[in-house]
């Protein structure tokens, strides 16, 4: 128990930022742009946004400058037709076309001077606790963010919405959103009949860091014909201990670079490196999917 | 070398790191651009680079630095231990906790000072939880107790740590690393104004407690004849310098170096009378920090390096130059 001298104590020290804490919510910014937890506001023109945050965002039109923190929002922009907005890039998107484009550094902990210098009216960003600085940030400098989180395929194709909403191309997301259903169902359609291949997606590491339930790529394993050995997992990724990793009697190992597992996970199984093919949950999904099933199939070769 | 010319240095240091802090950072502007947005013109988003980014971040980094090398002084004195550092009582322990509570509850996203404020309440009860110990036996505050309970407290906060993130997402274990990694990037006004109404008054109280440090730097004993108040001065110069290091850790997350290096440096230069030596750790954290952070800006721009890295790799070869030359008779 806390004595009542420590009480008065700790409220003391506290105050000061209890009073910024509790200080006003953001009002609207002078661009009619607002990222508040309030709800949306529907005058004309305006586009009101539900991010991954469940924040609303207002912006006062489609979004005409946008910079994304986030490699697959960066293509499913350029899959909407609007690359041509993306105004930086960071020095994770691989895209070639981004590459004339200035950095901003990482999409955690970006160089706000250079996002500042970019002048986007829109910012992508990863939502969740990976990074608060940067949104806070934001918000303090006055420039509307959206922050996505494209953890499963549903996030993926939400985001495709999200971003198609805010550029003014909802059309061509509904479009492409609906192309990729189909060719999901079609992927699917062809692996339900097959044996599933017991299967484990491993990031690298000794011991093994693996995809687990509730990820993007548990569902392209699951849905291209795997069966994903780690789907028992308590969190998305997670290492596991290398005997753990060894009982799991694994028929296959997809690994995003071969040169980053262990020599004692990898030992006397089949290793496949699919590069980064599936590190974009975005408008490659489909493609992805693709791939691994053709990895899957008996006699499958990458 | 004398004080004065010493502080004179430091502050001509200080002056020219700010100068240089604001004229250079991670997008190159030309000193008429940052001139113009310092007198309010040129286009607003310069003026947000300079006077909403690199100026707060640059009065952020001298009240941070300056207060974490103070404490570093003031503990090291207190202690009587040449490894004594603001965080030795495990505070940035109890601040680490704060903060990866929060980031693994999905708290943090709620305001942006549920992070700083959760902390901050850590580091504070750190604090509270070490002084109860060391105080537990009786009415005086016995400095070995505090410094065992400090290192107890720090290995148990760093377990709470440990065991928060391996059954956390990956997400938030990358959101704690990057934040107990320490950082000036989260720089605003409002952040600023908060850190100065901890720092500076607690950082007046200390330096007025110099004369009776010096006296406690012979022994408690001694300390006591010559007439000091042993026990007051004790507690409130721990508090102090415990205040100091929880605001710019809530605000920072854990920087080091800054605190170990910055007061024995100094000391070497200047002796060890606390009346100099305080203030001029003041001065020379702040303007070691401020440097620091800039280098840590520019030198791979615009990817920014954890200014902790900077501050060792600047920090270390600096000391051992002046421990050397200190040496050499």
């Amino acid at each position: 128990m806390l004595g009542s001298r420590l009480r008065v104590a700790l409220t003391a020290l506290l105050l000061p930022w209890t009073v910024q804490a509790c200080g006003p919510a953001d009002d609207a910014r002078p661009d009619g742009s607002r990222t508040d937890g309030g709800p949306p506001d529907r005058s004309a023109g305006a586009i009101s946004l539900s991010d991954a945050d469940g924040r609303w965002v207002q912006l006062p039109g489609p979004a005409a400058r946008v910079l994304s923190l986030v490699p697959s929002a960066t293509q499913t922009l350029a899959a909407l037709g609007a690359a041509s907005l993306v105004v930086a890039r960071t020095d994770h998107d691989t895209v070639s076309w981004a590459q004339t484009l200035p950095s901003v550094g990482g999409g955690l902990q970006p160089s706000l001077e250079a996002i500042v210098a970019a002048k986007p009216d829109l910012v992508v960003r990863f939502a969740g606790p990976q990074d608060t600085r940067t949104p806070a940030a934001l918000d303090e400098l006055g420039i509307p963010h959206v922050g996505i989180r494209p953890d499963r395929i549903a996030d993926a194709l939400d985001a495709i919405l999200l971003l198609g909403a805010a550029t003014g191309r909802a059309a061509a997301a509904d479009s492409l959103v609906r192309h990729l259903q189909a060719g999901l169902d079609s992927v699917r359609a062809e692996a339900a009949g097959r044996e599933p291949v017991r299967v484990a997606y491993v990031l690298g590491g000794d011991p093994p860091w693996v995809a687990g339930p509730g990820t993007y790529i548990h569902e392209l394993l699951e849905l291209a014909g795997g069966e994903n050995a780690f789907a028992d997992l308590g969190s998305l990724y997670a290492a596991v201990s290398v005997e753990e990793f060894l009982a799991r009697d694994i028929g296959l190992i997809l690994t995003p670079d071969a040169g980053r597992l262990g020599a004692r996970v990898a030992a006397g199984l089949r290793v496949v490196e699919v590069g980064d093919a599936l590190e974009f949950p975005g408008p490659g999904v489909a493609e992805a999917a693709r791939t691994v099933s053709g990895l899957l199939r008996p006699g499958g070769r990458p | 070398m004398s004080r004065l010319g010493l502080g004179a240095a430091l502050l001509a240091a200080l002056a020219a790191a700010v100068v240089l802090g604001v004229r250079f950072g991670a997008v190159d502007l030309t000193t008429g651009e940052v001139l113009a947005a310092l007198a309010g013109g040129g286009p607003e988003w310069q003026r947000q680079i300079v006077v909403d980014l690199r100026l707060p971040r640059l009065l952020l980094g001298a009240l941070v630095g300056g207060g974490l090398a103070l404490a570093g002084a003031t503990f090291q004195a207190l202690l009587r231990n040449p490894l004594a550092e603001p965080y030795i009582l495990g505070i940035s322990g109890g601040a680490s906790v704060g903060a990866v509570l929060v980031l693994a509850l999905g708290l943090a996203g709620a305001t942006s000072w549920a992070l700083p404020l959760a902390a901050l309440a850590g580091a504070i009860l750190a604090i509270a939880l070490v002084f109860r110990v060391a105080t537990a036996s009786g009415r005086t505050l016995d400095v070995r107790v505090l410094l065992l309970a400090g290192v107890v407290v720090a290995a148990f906060f760093s377990a709470c740590v440990a065991f928060i993130l391996s059954v956390s997402e990956a997400r938030t274990v990358q959101g704690a690393v990057l934040w107990i990694m320490g950082s000036l990037a989260g720089a605003s006004w409002s952040g600023v104004g908060v850190t100065a109404a901890y720092t500076l008054p607690a950082a007046g109280l200390l330096l007025t407690l110099a004369r009776p440090l010096n006296l406690m730097a012979i022994g408690e004993e001694t300390a006591h004849y010559l007439g000091a108040d042993v026990e007051k001065v004790k507690r409130t110069a721990l508090a102090l310098a415990a205040l100091l290091t929880a605001a710019g850790v809530a605000v920072a997350g854990v920087i080091g170096f800054v605190g170990l290096v910055v007061p024995h440096a100094i000391r070497l230069l200047v002796g060890s009378d606390h009346r100099a030596l305080l203030p001029l750790s003041f001065l020379g954290g702040a303007t070691f920090l401020v440097l620091s952070d800039i280098v840590a800006q520019v030198v791979l721009a615009p990817t920014q390096i954890p200014v902790g890295v900077i501050t060792a790799f600047v920090g270390v070869p600096l000391f051992l130059v002046l421990l050397r030359r200190s040496l050499i008779p």
